[in-house]
């Protein structure tokens, strides 16, 4: 599969991915003797593609990616969920490869990948990518919320929306509007769709469209479900809920 | 992005290897901030300069990027992390020397003026209201947005370089004349002192972090602005203030509806307790941002025909061309302490001689204990002088 970001310094490397899910200094931040990361869970950056969420720290940081990079211990890229002017300024003096606008969340360590630092893509060749939605109903204040059955082969008995892959040809809006009919009945038409992003599964990827119905009557289970909810978008991000259903509800406004 | 031609032909490399390599950094920086475009540059401030901040990461960067590139537009130098000259005076290591030596020349050669000062809008880089420049050094290029009304980012220093290099910048933030408009109107109460201003800077930098704010209640002059720019730029991240009546732009924008803030006496006092922990020190260091002309013919008028009654180090910093200019004041502060140029208590190693110092400057006082390790003292310049006398 193919992530798509922002193009920021340019080149194109492969390499195993670390991922260090915070905000990283180079300045402290690494040994520059060894290329070891001295924060987070460790883990050696020299070769490889190094995703973190967002530089911080001293400006200095920029000349200890250069010194990195001469004495060969640079990472091959850098991929940031938002790149700022430190550790973009050390890419492009040191020529590493930096694509930003990524989901750290949907790396993980290990990962193989390939960066595009003049696409601004991060292609993991390992991995599959399957779009699927997730539908939210609001009733006044109040959002359904579904469990899922015991025969569900992902994320059983974890509560959630009314979700499902978009099949080829369909776009999110109708794909949520025919999974709420198929696991509750109700027929309606999204209020408002939300910015998908990304979910990290094993060997899998999602990218997750939220959507939001706005309806009053009941739902009707099918056998994906086994119990249902009204409950305030509070109380659901308290619940044993699927992986994320807080990015979902909160790129819904909720 | 949107390029000319001329930048186009820059980026594929016909203008030489170092040129192609500061474009794309000048446009990668501008992608991060979304600029549409660049923008020609009349001037460049460049930091980056002491090797006790840069480390040898720097001198590799300098001596790569040296190699084959030169500055298109006038440009200067910040502070180094010594006095090019009175290096030994200062307890500066024969090593630390050399490395510092080296990194100036490499400058040099890319055609940057190393004046080594933080204040060149006082003397050989001054630029016009309504230019475009690429200023690093977070005082001065806060000073020529709001003194001059000329335009700059919070630039750091490779990107400052990079964008002397190809004389141009990526168009956003500041070079915008949208983005230049107050965010916060503050109601400044205070004695009209320097060192007031200074605890005005802090007091505002901490509040407001990078907001542009309006003053009501003082007329800064040069002096008075630069240690408020300085302190605002260092306790938040102010690059830009208005002054009502005052300033060059304070009348362009529109300030209806903006919050008001209160500084009295009070928060003044709150800002030089939270960066006072010391009483007693063994360095007075004066001169952040470097001294004016004005400010040494004061100081030196104050101290003539006074006697030094202690052994506590004072520190002067200033421009080389200040120095040169004021024999006869130089020597009469030399009689209290060391009138230092190209430097200053910020970016030279001054962990390694003392250990408690003061300054009345109240960026000096944020950055002396985080890049020092120093206990401070913020003070007037009157009431430390006093240890003194």
């Amino acid at each position: 599969m193919i992530i798509n970001g922002r193009a920021i310094a340019s080149g194109r490397a492969e390499g195993e991915v670390v991922v260090l899910n915070d905000d990283f200094s180079f300045l402290g931040g690494v040994d520059t003797a060894t290329g070891e990361l001295r924060v987070g869970g460790g883990g050696n950056i020299s070769g490889r593609i190094f995703a973190f969420r967002r530089g911080k720290g001293s400006t200095v940081g920029s000349y200890t990616i250069f010194d990195l990079k001469s004495k060969g211990l640079a990472p091959a890229g850098i991929v940031n969920a938002t790149a700022e002017t430190i550790v973009t300024t050390g890419a492009v003096i040191a020529d590493i490869p930096l694509v930003d606008g990524i989901d750290i969340e949907a790396l993980c360590t290990g990962d193989r990948a390939i960066i595009d630092g003049d696409a601004g893509t991060i292609e993991l060749p390992d991995l599959e990518l399957r779009e699927v939605v997730t539908g939210i109903v609001r009733r006044g204040d109040q959002i359904l919320l579904m469990r899922r059955s015991d025969e569900e082969h992902h994320f059983p008995r974890s509560w959630g929306g009314a979700s499902g892959r978009i099949e080829e040809g369909e776009g999110p809006e109708d794909a949520a509007c025919r999974e709420l009919m198929e696991e509750t009945q109700i027929d309606a038409r999204p209020v408002l769709i939300g910015k998908p992003f990304l979910v990290r599964g094993e060997g899998i990827i999602w990218r997750v469209h939220p959507v939001l119905f706005e309806a009053e009557a009941e739902p009707t289970l099918n056998w994906e479900h086994c119990d249902y909810r009204w409950v305030s978008p509070v109380e659901a991000v308290g619940m044993d809920t699927v992986p994320r259903l807080d990015e979902v509800l909160s790129r819904l406004g909720l | 992005m949107n390029l000319s031609a001329a930048e186009q032909r820059i980026l594929d490399g016909e203008e030489g290897d170092g040129a192609r390599k500061a474009l794309e950094l000048v446009v990668a920086l501008g992608k991060i901030y979304g600029a549409d475009d660049l923008v020609p540059i009349t001037s460049a401030h460049v930091s980056g300069v002491s090797y006790k901040t840069i480390g040898d990461g720097g001198i590799a960067y300098l001596e790569h990027v040296s190699q084959g590139a030169k500055v298109r537009v006038p440009s200067t130098l910040n502070p180094s992390g010594m006095d090019s000259v009175r290096w030994r005076e200062m307890g500066v290591s024969e090593e630390f020397a050399a490395k510092q030596l080296h990194i100036i020349d490499l400058y040099g050669s890319m055609g940057v003026t190393t004046s080594c000062s933080c204040t060149p809008y006082l003397s050989d880089n001054v630029p016009r209201k309504g230019d475009h420049v690429a200023w690093a050094e977070s005082s001065a290029l806060s000073m020529v947005n709001s003194m001059i009304g000329a335009r700059t980012n919070r630039e750091g220093g490779p990107g400052a370089l990079a964008a002397a290099i190809v004389g141009r910048t990526a168009n956003y933030g500041l070079h915008l004349k949208e983005n230049r408009a107050p965010t916060v109107i503050v109601e400044a109460d205070i004695d009209g002192s320097l060192f007031s201003h200074s605890l005005l800077g802090q007091a505002v930098g901490s509040r407001i972090g990078n907001g542009i704010p309006y003053f009501r209640g003082i007329r800064p002059d040069w002096e008075e602005a630069k240690i408020m720019a300085a302190a605002m730029a260092a306790s938040g991240a102010v690059a830009m203030f208005h002054v009502e009546d005052h300033t060059p732009e304070s009348s362009e924008h529109p300030i209806e509806g903006l919050d008001v803030i209160h500084v009295g006496e009070a928060e003044l006092k709150d800002a030089q307790d939270s960066l006072t922990v010391v009483e007693d020190v063994e360095l007075i260091a004066f001169g952040c941002p470097h001294l004016s002309i004005r400010e040494v013919k004061e100081m030196a008028s104050f101290l003539e025909g006074k006697e030094k009654k202690s052994d506590v180090k004072v520190w002067f910093c200033t421009s080389r061309e200040v120095r040169d200019a004021l024999p006869a004041e130089v020597s009469i502060l030399e009689r209290f302490g060391t009138v230092l140029a190209d430097t200053c208590m910020v970016v030279t190693p001054v962990e390694g001689l003392f250990e408690r110092s003061a300054s009345d400057s109240a960026k000096a006082c944020n950055y002396l204990p985080t890049l020092c390790s120093q206990k401070v003292r913020c003070d007037s310049f009157q009431t430390l002088m006093e240890v003194l006398l």
